[in-house]
């Protein structure tokens, strides 16, 4: 008797919960859901955004915050996914991992709404990034909302203290600057180092090694088949290695310690020459209290030869779920999002790089982020991380053994060897 | 006539276990008997599912994150568990003593257990934290080192963080198994050696420890099995980093879960599966339920 | 100094020395979480009390942090309340009627508490997809109810087997059919241990993790643990402040529990695991 009580409470539960089965007590609720995550701040302004969409156009939309962390985002996504569920319509994807989203099939195509009722052409984004990270399979899965390309951060007071004329254009002038100045600086600040740069063991590594290779190295797919065992990338590994052991021009924790945050704040305190980083750190090292305020350039990556440097290709890409109930509503969000107006006031308000090609012309933008006009050169060069579904497993073992050789555990031609044999075993197990 | 009572008697008595087994059929060994036959497959959201045999397996022989994992597990389990049971021994010989104070040190103690893995996971997550985390200050306060120590950035330390987390969290657990083991022992026993002139250090070798050694192993082996299968901890904690040095064997699994991988997933958690299932058979023939019931 | 002063210096020393170690990362949560800002430990910060994160946790809809709350405790309580309500009669099976197998069905229940969840919870979550029920609390309570049987089991079989037979053997011979042996005389004799037994178990369901993290997307069904996990809050680069302020509120439900039925709760965990 209490068996049978129990089992109608639950299933009486089981019902009433809101997002209930199509068969279960309660009609399903259509609504337009867009999730997305970041900074608090960006959180709060994403609110304003989607309040603006709105009131202009009637349809209701609720914000699911994710997590700032990017593993962490993809997960919630791939669940949610995974199961079909009908939330969220619409969500950003780190372009790290948006080709497994993709090849998983996960993805509306953007095509039919392209260039119509307000919904910005194929032509407004940069061609190469549509290309390469945005098109599946003939179709557009997605636009790049806000893209991303490692620059080169300098301090202009050091250079013209030591009589260099400007920023270098190659690894050698690089490496020859740093030299210099560190062996100046290092009377004064015993903590001085030329050049900080990302060498942890996790993403961001993968993509520092992309541009030290430069245009004529990095990760190749082709045929299927995905080559990292280059001379080139060997040479680029062996440099980035003796830039910590050999010349000493990057501090012993690089390959331990060193990620976005570490390289900015240590470039930030004044310790540094040289950083590569993302153009965030831009706004940071000019705010009040940053000793570099005033004093830093920003400059394309260099390469082994001039015009031959290149910048790994990051960003946030907006997707449109096949699952989501809201399809249509869906498309009107990811046009508003991706016209002029709002990726401007996403220039404006949250520093963003925008997928649009316009928005860096704009005098406005130009005014208030200087390092625009250049970094849209940049973006057209940029050049992305394999867009392959089993990309994850990729950078794992690049990660493992590119940071091995940084720590001098490998050989540079060691390491590349021994990660292009797993990376091939991981291959055999998705042909 | 008998016969037919004692027959109704004994469906009757069947079917009062019949809901448990049909729920533990369903949600428990149904599930992984899936994962099992799923692991022999390569099933991954982008291809269609195809049976490879021992294909994942094979794979994991030759991963090296699958192996770092197995290690990194091995490790956890070998330096927390004896950690756990000396400090758990300690608790309970303290919470044994009659005093007062008894109920208000157990619901004390009790904490940290009822807390989620998760919730404490984040507490001490700020605990580590390398400007102003509880850990750097007493460190710094009382002298052991002169700078903050960069705790969850190197993987020692975010090892050790692990093991701190997690013996905070389940010693109070193996405090209250072993202080029911010390309250079943006689209090003659205790009488007799002190009538033996045994000081408090011989009374504890020579009856207590002996009498606490089948808690001891229940104990042990409990903690083992949980120690192999954390997850909830490390996810919170360090993420499996930096660096992939403290994931877990279920973290990894469950990375490849999430990553769209569930044929290569599910194979690393049969293997997880195996190795618990194996202590678990030592477990229960150690535990000696049977004669409980009968 | 004579031996008894020394061991109850000792023990004193001791006993601070436990409830320090054990109480003091709850302390600091709670400080934290009561204070204006994170560095509340550097000598130079002032430290002031404020109840504003507590507030913000509770009062910001799009945190949905009470609806984790309720989440929780829902699914904890049906999962607690059906694995009692199922492990009762099996229990009673058990201890009273000769059942060949009785044996093997113990241990297979045993063994059952010992998998690791990693290894249930992707077909579980294919399961639970296929019947569209992720992110609905049926996704929760069935295995969370399968996952807390086992100990349910053992303590609950560990008290009726303590109950002399002659208690319903009378009952039985007034006429009662099994069922209602049950109901009038076990569980009434037994109440105390049931309800301690029920409670560990709504604490063990609370406190699950992976499959909330897997089977459950969002506010609808998501618990406490994953609600925390995940928990970024409004200001600041990590709002250390809120995240403290929630994980005590979370706990509070618990720690509630805990020092009502502190002894219910060790002699319950203590049955389940250790025989005389």
């Amino acid at each position: 008797m209490r068996i049978r009580i129990l089992l109608l409470v639950v299933v009486f539960l089981i019902g009433a919960s809101e997002d209930s089965h199509p068969a279960g007590l309660r009609p399903p609720v259509k609504t337009l859901t867009f999730a997305v995550g970041g900074a608090p701040s960006e959180l709060d302004y994403w609110e304003e955004l989607l309040r603006d969409f709105t009131a202009r156009t009637g349809i209701p939309v609720e914000l699911l915050r994710q997590p700032t962390d990017t593993t962490l985002r993809r997960q919630t996504l791939s669940v949610a996914l995974l199961a079909r569920e009908r939330d969220p319509d619409v969500f950003l994807m780190d372009v790290a991992w948006l080709a497994q989203f993709a090849a998983s099939g996960w993805l509306a195509p953007l095509d039919p709404y392209l260039g119509r009722d307000g919904f910005s052409g194929r032509d407004a984004f940069f061609p190469r990034i549509l290309e390469l990270a945005d098109t599946w399979q003939g179709r557009t899965v997605a636009l790049p909302l806000y893209v991303d390309g490692g620059i080169l951060y300098y301090r202009t007071d050091l250079l013209r203290k030591y009589g260099i004329p400007g920023p270098p254009a190659t690894w050698e002038q690089l490496k020859e600057a740093a030299l210099k100045v560190q062996a100046g600086e290092r009377r004064d600040r015993p903590g001085f180092y030329g050049f900080v740069w990302q060498g942890a063991q996790y993403e961001g590594l993968v993509c520092d090694f992309l541009e030290f290779a430069g245009a004529d190295g990095g990760v190749e797919t082709v045929g299927g088949q995905v080559i990292v065992d280059t001379p080139r990338n060997r040479k680029a590994l062996g440099f980035m290695r003796d830039l910590i052991h050999e010349h000493g021009i990057s501090p012993p924790n690089t390959y331990t310690e060193m990620t976005e945050e570490e390289a900015r704040a240590f470039f930030q305190e004044g310790n540094a020459l040289f950083e590569r980083n993302w153009p965030y750190a831009w706004s940071l090292h000019q705010a009040p209290g940053s000793r570099v305020k005033g004093v830093t350039g920003t400059a394309p990556l260099p390469g082994f030869e001039p015009g031959r440097g290149t910048a790994c290709l990051g960003g946030w890409h907006i997707g449109l779920s096949r699952y989501g109930d809201a399809a249509a509503e869906g498309a009107r969000l990811i046009g508003f999002l991706t016209s002029r107006e709002v990726q401007k006031k996403l220039a404006l308000r949250l520093g963003w790089n925008s997928g649009r090609m316009d928005v860096y012309d704009d005098p406005e933008v130009a005014e208030r982020l200087p390092y625009y006009r250049e970094l849209r050169a940049v973006i057209e060069r940029a050049r992305p991380r394999p867009m392959v579904p089993y990309y994850s497993q990729v950078s794992e073992i690049l990660q493992r053994r590119l940071n091995a050789a940084l720590a001098g555990r490998l050989s540079p031609g060691e390491a590349l060897a021994a990660a292009q044999r797993e990376i091939r075993d991981v291959l055999s197990r998705y042909d | 006539m008998r016969k037919d009572h004692d027959l109704r008697e004994l469906l009757k008595g069947y079917a009062f276990l019949a809901p448990v087994c049909a729920l533990l059929l369903a949600f428990v060994f149904l599930p992984v008997a899936g994962t099992l036959l799923d692991s022999l497959h390569r099933d991954v959201t982008f291809l269609p599912r195809r049976f490879i045999g021992l294909g994942n397996y094979r794979s994991l022989a030759s991963d090296p994150g699958f192996w770092q994992s197995l290690r990194f597990t091995g490790l956890f389990t070998l330096v927390s568990v004896p950690l756990e049971l000396a400090l758990g021994l300690a608790f309970a010989l303290l919470l044994e003593h009659p005093t007062s104070a008894r109920g208000f040190l157990r619901a004390g103690v009790l904490l940290p257990w009822a807390i989620p893995a998760a919730v404490s996971g984040r507490v001490f997550e700020l605990i580590y934290n390398v400007q102003y985390g509880l850990a750097n200050a007493l460190v710094t306060g009382i002298g052991i080192s002169e700078g903050p120590v960069h705790w969850l950035g190197t993987s020692a330390g975010a090892f050790l963080a692990l093991v701190a987390a997690d013996a905070w969290k389940t010693t109070p657990f193996v405090a209250i198994l072993l202080l029911a083991g010390l309250s079943a022992i006689p209090e003659d026993l205790y009488r007799q050696a002190e009538v033996d002139r045994a000081g408090p250090l011989q009374r504890f070798f020579r009856v207590t420890l002996p009498l606490l050694r089948p808690v001891l192993v229940v104990a042990l082996l409990f903690r083992t099995i949980d120690s192999l299968r954390v997850f909830d901890l490390v996810f919170v904690l360090t993420g499996g980093g930096p660096g992939g040095s403290t994931t877990s064997l279920s973290l990894y699994g469950y990375r490849f879960f999430v990553g769209g991988d569930f044929g290569y997933g599910s194979a690393v958690s049969v293997v997880l599966f195996l190795l618990a299932f194996m202590l678990s058979l030592l477990y229960l023939r150690a535990s000696r339920f049977g004669r409980e019931i009968a | 100094m004579s031996e008894e002063r020394r061991i109850r210096i000792l023990y004193t020393v001791g006993a601070v020395a436990m409830s320090a170690f054990c109480l003091l990362p709850v302390a600091y949560m709670v400080l934290v979480g009561a204070s204006s800002r994170p560095d509340v430990l550097s000598a130079e910060t002032e430290v002031r009390l404020t109840a504003r994160h507590f507030l913000e946790v509770l009062g910001t809809g799009s945190l949905h942090f009470p609806e984790y709350v309720v989440n929780s405790i829902v699914v904890s309580g049906l999962s607690a309340a059906l694995a009692v309500a199922l492990a009762a009669p099996a229990a009673y099976a058990v201890t009273r009627l000769e059942l060949p197998g009785r044996m093997s069905f113990l241990f297979l229940v045993l063994a059952v508490s010992m998998f690791p969840p990693v290894s249930l919870v992707s077909y579980l979550f294919r399961m639970m997809s296929a019947l569209g029920w992720i992110n609905t609390y049926a996704a929760l309570v069935l295995p969370y109810t399968a996952w807390v049987l086992p100990l349910s089991l053992w303590i609950l079989t560990s008290h009726f087997s303590r109950i002399p037979r002659d208690l319903d053997r009378a009952a039985l011979l007034d006429g009662c059919g099994r069922l209602a042996a049950l109901r009038k005389v076990m569980v009434p004799v037994a109440a105390p241990g049931i309800l301690s037994t029920a409670i560990l178990a709504f604490i063990f369901a609370f406190n699950e993790f992976l499959f909330a993290l897997l089977l459950t997307t969002g506010r609808n069904a998501r618990t406490i643990p994953v609600g925390i996990a995940l928990f970024e809050g409004l200001h600041g680069e990590i709002p250390w402040g809120m995240i403290m302020a929630a994980a005590t509120l979370a706990v509070v439900p618990v720690i509630l529990l805990v020092l009502a039925f502190q002894r219910g709760i060790v002699a319950g965990l203590t049955r389940g695991a250790v025989r005389e």
